[in-house]
């Protein structure tokens, strides 16, 4: 079946990218219109492709054309759509969107900054369309290296060193999970007994059932391991800090809001698909590095000064309770992580927002030097707040809707394993999270106005942030208020693949 | 036509007065002001007309009207919608009420905020919706959704002089600090309640009370998930309606506006925690031992509350440990009456309401003393509005300036010190006598509700001296500093509704013997839980009180509070300094520094959570991050590398890609080659 639509909203923005990267010189201030235009069409047919979408099957509006076809190899380009690819496309459009309007007064060599947005854009709806492995590779680092220049060209003081830093963890992860791919690509071929390499989704999948048990805890071991620096894990965070703190606030929406969901998109696609008993025998392991990532992310946001490093932090510890939800392999559990993935998507992209606010019309982001700002910026004090209550999960706003699922598929888990104790670090992380939010805003927002800054420039959020902001925090209202939004997308994939993992429980 | 079918409407109309106030109330008078009150007042209306369909039958209790809100595994659904009985629609009519008597009084007390007014009628309006949709929510998770959002909402509002308070820095610190402790000594109790739906809905696989409060599904399940389940609910009770140990927010609370504390720190919201005990009954009832635990929780804090009442000379801080107080006096009957049935449910024999009226006593309490902490509340704020200060050694001789004021406040006094026949005196003493019910029998926990009792009467001897004592310093005597300041009585906008409040502080009593004693009713009749029927008849309820010698003592207990109070605080011949060495005393000290219980979570905060907090940084600064960077520089002779590799990155980084596709291409080929000539 070849169906246009999906590589239209592929390949859009990268005319987009090529558009704005041609509009060199005086034309330069005008890309944004291009970025605009460029990424609210893909939004606009995603919009509709949600519409047209039914939940109940799998893949949907597959385009697909042999792209290397030999006698031992078979490249191909295939992309299609199922519940979870769904969503995260529409998270990734929405922000995309929104973030080149947040960032309509760019300056600094505006078309090639556009460009790179776009160029993003591709990459990351690639990663999530792909049904095929070496394209799933290739939209990988094609994501990756706009973000790179993103931070090395926009970023903060200390933006190479956070760039480079951000470029050696991705890769030295891409490699290890490339490895891991062509070790399930050949198994596969070597199972099925065809002699042909073929990279397609479907081909690897169909041979699956024969892969020993040793050959899939070796593999989901490689690719976990790959996609977990991706969310990250601890210890294999301190990219994330440094390349959030540097990163202008269009790529720290981005790196939070969707990159980050890269890694946990592939746990789900790959390792939990490909490698059920593989996923078995890592469930303790998984359960336990992301209880790790939970509670450590959430002590260390409690010392960050910095606002933009705390809620840095914050990711990793949201981001935990993704793999939380997945390691519980329950329909329930998966359903809730790819849930929090969408839900930590529009959240995270308030709160970097937000914090890239507090930098430019503040002047800094040290929450010791903040306080009392809510009198100055009363808009910019709503936002914070709505983001920062969102985050920590106040009831009738998204975050709360994923993470009771993962408490509950936790609290199950835990119950059936005679672990029911383990309920309680999750639980702490939820005070700990309410604790360095209040304490943030009672800091920065609230309380007299600080002395400490001259607040006689500071100005409440510009239009185009009020827009892009006011945008998100109805669009996590929404979803808080009707999940069944998203999660009926959802739900029936976890539901089956719960089905295929349980066998192995 | 049924006005219960629209019951739904009820939390939209404030709601829909929340986004209008929000986005144009700057542009209406009063900052949004009336379009609030208009909103409560309506529904009030159609609170009160869906209470009588429901009180009186037309509408078979409970009506249950749920649709489906998220489908989260095969056969488990999480659902929205209605669950009206005769709980919910008491809890419904006095919320509203009071509510728009509130908002009425606020266009007063409120009126010199400027523009602030609308976020505050913003916010208040929110809440209002928040709180009905609790009472009527028809499953604990919707409970829990709004549960959460009347706790931001009394986070927001105590922090409303969080910044650009009247009074200036020192003041708006204090109001975010207070916010900031509110939300969270709460949360700790919302964390356990989270996990009490956990238990639950692992165990029933629903989280709807339809379902869960069938006595045959109950008596199925797995009775020690039951009693967690239970516990971990009442940690969330503890929180939201200040129980000890999470108590301690309440009076840091008193630092958000006085129609605040009226309305959400008295009137409603705190008492969201004894709705949730009274609505969960038929869970906790599984247990006699959880209904112990109620109990002595509610006891322990109704007396240690009042303690701290006795020397505090802030007049909010006051009516604030009284609030506790008497949260416990609810919490305690609710214990009691449900320790009755439990032992009923364990062995089989029925309970009907008579014998289990610490329900009845509970809710009742719960009623009454919303009207008048609520009338309390607004007396203490149009004092304060009119002198310019909370403390009462510089008010004193108000009686004569604040007219409405001074007589108003009176009747609530008499009302909570319990003094016939004001509203509290009726179900004040109905929650000694359910505890007395138990303290006589011979029930294995008798001595320990004997305990109970005697701590009650202690606590009903404070109450009345502290109360009395508070009327007295604040209204009698001669006039304090800040009382030469007073303009007179309050406008006519705030003092209207404490004279409608104040009716109802004397009179509300009365609906024990006329409807309420039949129908705020729990029994356990043939195997099933019922909410309403049985009960006293009027007249067993006067005979029962007027006849029983214990109905007296607390009469005499109460008066001789008074008493004491009239000795040191008016007639003044007998000093208190007398007592505590001038306020030297360790007593005296220990109950000034409430226990020291602010220390003792500044302590968990400052010597727990932040140094495990700065250790993980450190650690993650120099070990983590440290050995990254470390084995960077080892490996690549020092930072040298690093920063080679950085300057002409575009060329190092196109060698790396053509590199790697280089690489890649390779490996195709080679492991095609491979299998393929295998």
């Amino acid at each position: 079946m070849t169906d246009m639509i999906l590589s239209l909203v592929l390949f859009t923005p990268l005319v987009g990218a090529v558009l704005a990267l041609a509009m060199a010189g005086d034309l330069a201030k005008y890309a944004r219109y291009v970025a605009l235009a460029f990424t609210a069409l893909p939004l606009a047919v995603t919009l509709y492709l949600v519409t047209a979408f039914d939940a109940s099957s799998g893949y949907q509006f597959v385009d697909q054309y042999a792209w290397i076809e030999t006698s031992f190899l078979s490249i191909q380009y295939i992309v299609g759509l199922d519940g979870l690819s769904l969503i995260m496309v529409l998270l990734t459009n929405v922000l995309m969107f929104l973030v080149v309007l947040f960032s309509w007064e760019e300056k600094e060599r505006p078309n090639f900054f556009f460009a790179l947005l776009l160029g993003m854009q591709v990459g990351l709806l690639g990663v999530f369309m792909a049904m095929d492995y070496f394209l799933f590779f290739i939209f990988w680092e094609v994501a990756l290296v706009p973000m790179y220049f993103l931070i090395n060209i926009w970023g903060g003081p200390k933006r190479h060193y956070a760039a480079i830093k951000f470029f050696i963890y991705t890769h030295v992860s891409s490699l290890v999970m490339m490895i891991g791919i062509f070790a399930l690509v050949i198994e596969s071929a070597a199972v099925a007994g065809t002699g042909q390499l073929s990279f397609a989704f479907a081909d690897v999948s169909a041979a699956a059932a024969l892969f020993t048990q040793g050959f899939q805890v070796l593999v989901f071991g490689m690719l976990f391991f790959g996609f977990a620096v991706k969310m990250p894990i601890v210890p294999f965070h301190t990219w994330l800090p440094d390349a959030h703190v540097e990163a202008p606030t269009a790529g720290s929406v981005l790196l939070a809001g969707v990159m980050l969901k890269m890694g946990t998109y592939g746990i789900i696609r790959i390792c939990l698909e490909v490698l059920p008993e593989g996923a078995v025998a890592w469930q303790v392991p998984m359960i336990v590095i992301a209880l790790v990532a939970i509670v450590y992310g959430a002590l260390a946001c409690i010392a960050q000064r910095d606002l933009k490093k705390l809620v840095a932090f914050s990711s990793i510890s949201h981001m935990g309770m993704v793999l939380l939800g997945i390691a519980t392999l329950s329909d329930i559990g998966i359903a809730a992580g790819a849930f929090q993935m969408f839900a930590h998507g529009l959240i995270t992209a308030v709160l970097f927002m937000v914090c890239g606010i507090a930098g430019h019309n503040v002047g800094t982001r040290q929450i010791p030097l903040l306080g009392g700002l809510a009198e100055k910026m009363p808009n910019y004090a709503a936002f914070m707040m709505i983001g920062f209550m969102a985050s920590l999960g106040l009831p009738s706003l998204v975050g709360f809707v994923a993470e009771f699922n993962i408490l509950v598929a936790f609290y199950n888990w835990g119950l059936s394993e005679g672990v029911v104790w383990t309920i309680i670090i999750a639980l702490a992380s939820l005070l700990l999270t309410a604790g360095y939010y209040l304490w943030a805003m009672q800091r920065s927002i609230f309380g007299p106005l600080t002395d400490k800054i001259d607040t006689s420039k500071v100005h409440d959020v510009s239009v185009y942030e009020g827009v892009s902001l006011a945008a998100l925090c109805g669009l996590i209202a929404l979803f808080g208020i009707f999940p069944a939004l998203a999660w009926d997308f959802i739900f029936p994939y976890a539901s089956d693949l719960a089905a295929v993992l349980e066998v192995f429980l | 036509m049924m006005f219960t079918e629209y019951a739904w409407l009820i939390p939209i109309i404030p709601l829909v007065a929340f986004l209008v106030i929000g986005f144009f109330g700057h542009r209406t008078p009063e900052g949004g002001g009336y379009i609030a009150v208009g909103a409560a007042g309506l529904a009030f209306v159609l609170s009160a007309l869906v209470a009588y369909e429901v009180l009186t039958g037309r509408v078979t209790a409970p009506y249950v009207d749920q649709v489906l809100w998220l489908q989260i595994s095969q056969g488990i659904t999480l659902d929205f919608g209605l669950y009206l009985d005769n709980l919910a629609v008491l809890m419904m009519v006095f919320a509203s009420l009071i509510s728009t008597l509130i908002f009425i009084y606020s266009i007063g007390y409120m009126h010199d905020e400027g523009e602030k007014k609308r976020r505050y009628y913003t916010k208040v309006s929110l809440f209002l919706t928040a709180m009905l949709g609790l009472v009527m929510a028809s499953n604990f998770l919707q409970m829990f959704i709004f549960w959460e959002i009347v706790g931001l909402c009394s986070y927001l509002l105590i922090g409303f002089w969080g910044f650009k308070h009247p009074k200036g820095e020192k003041a708006s610190a204090a109001a975010a600090s207070a916010a900031k402790k509110a939300f969270l000594v709460t949360r700790m109790g919302d964390v356990a309640l989270l996990a009490g739906l956990f238990v639950l809905l692992n165990e029933f696989g629903t989280l709807n009370y339809a379902e869960l409060f069938s006595a045959a599904t109950l008596a199925a399940a797995d009775s020690s998930a039951v009693a967690l389940g239970s516990v971990l609910i009442f940690g969330g009770v503890i929180g939201k309606s200040a129980q000890f140990p999470l108590h301690d927010w309440l009076p840091d609370a008193m630092e958000g506006p006085t129609t605040v504390s009226a309305l959400i720190h008295a009137a409603t919201m705190v008492k969201a925690g004894v709705y949730l005990t009274a609505r969960s009954f038929p869970l906790f009832v599984q247990s006699a031992d959880v209904m112990l635990f109620v109990a002595i929780i509610g006891g322990v804090t109704a007396f240690y509350a009042a303690t701290m009442a006795l020397n505090n000379m802030n007049i909010k801080r006051v009516l604030a440990y009284s609030t506790l107080s008497q949260l416990g006096f609810m919490i305690l009957a609710l214990g009691a009456g449900g320790y009755v049935v439990a032992t009923g449910v364990a062995g089989g024999v029925d309970v009907s309401g008579a014998k289990a009226f610490g329900y009845t006593a509970g809710v009742f309490h719960m009623m009454n003393h919303a009207f008048f902490k609520a009338l309390l509340f607004l007396g203490a704020g149009s004092v304060i509005h009119a002198v310019g200060s909370e403390d009462m050694r510089q008010m004193g001789g108000l009686r004569k300036r604040m007219g409405i004021t001074s007589i108003t406040m009176l009747i609530g006094t008499l009302s909570i010190a319990g003094i016939p026949v004001f509203a509290g005196f009726w179900s004040k003493d109905f929650v000694l006598e359910s505890v007395l019910v138990v303290a006589e029998s011979s029930e294995p926990a008798a001595m320990i509700f004997l305990l109970l009792y005697l701590l009650a009467l202690a606590t009903a001897f404070m109450t009345a001296f502290y109360m009395f004592r508070l009327w007295f310093m604040t209204f009698c005597g001669e006039e304090g500093e800040a009382s030469k300041h007073c303009h007179g009585e309050s406008p006519p906008v705030m003092s209207y509704p404490l004279i409608a409040l104040s009716v109802f502080a004397a009179l509300s009593g009365f609906a024990i013997l006329f409807g309420f004693n039949t129908t705020m009713t729990f029994q356990y009749v043939a195997g099933e839980f019922v909410v309403g029927g049985g009960g006293y008849a009027m007249l067993d309820v006067l005979e029962k009180i007027f006849t029983s010698p214990y109905a007296y003592l607390a009469i005499v207990i109460a008066l001789l509070g008074i008493y004491a109070a009239y000795r040191m605080y008016y007639v003044r011949d007998l000093d208190p300094g007398r007592f505590n060495r001038d306020g030297q005393s360790a007593l005296y000290q220990l109950l000034q520094r409430r226990y020291y219980f602010p220390q003792f979570y500044d302590g968990i905060a400052l010597k727990m959570a932040y140094p495990a907090a700065m250790a993980v940084e450190e650690v993650d600064r120099k070990a983590v991050d440290g050995s990254v960077d470390g084995i960077a520089n080892s490996l690549t002779g020092g930072s040298q590398m690093l920063r080679r590799i950085q300057t002409g990155f575009l060329q190092t980084y196109a060698a790396f890609v053509v590199g790697g596709v280089v690489v890649l291409i390779a490996l195709i080929y080679i492991i095609g080659w491979i299998t393929g000539g295998a």
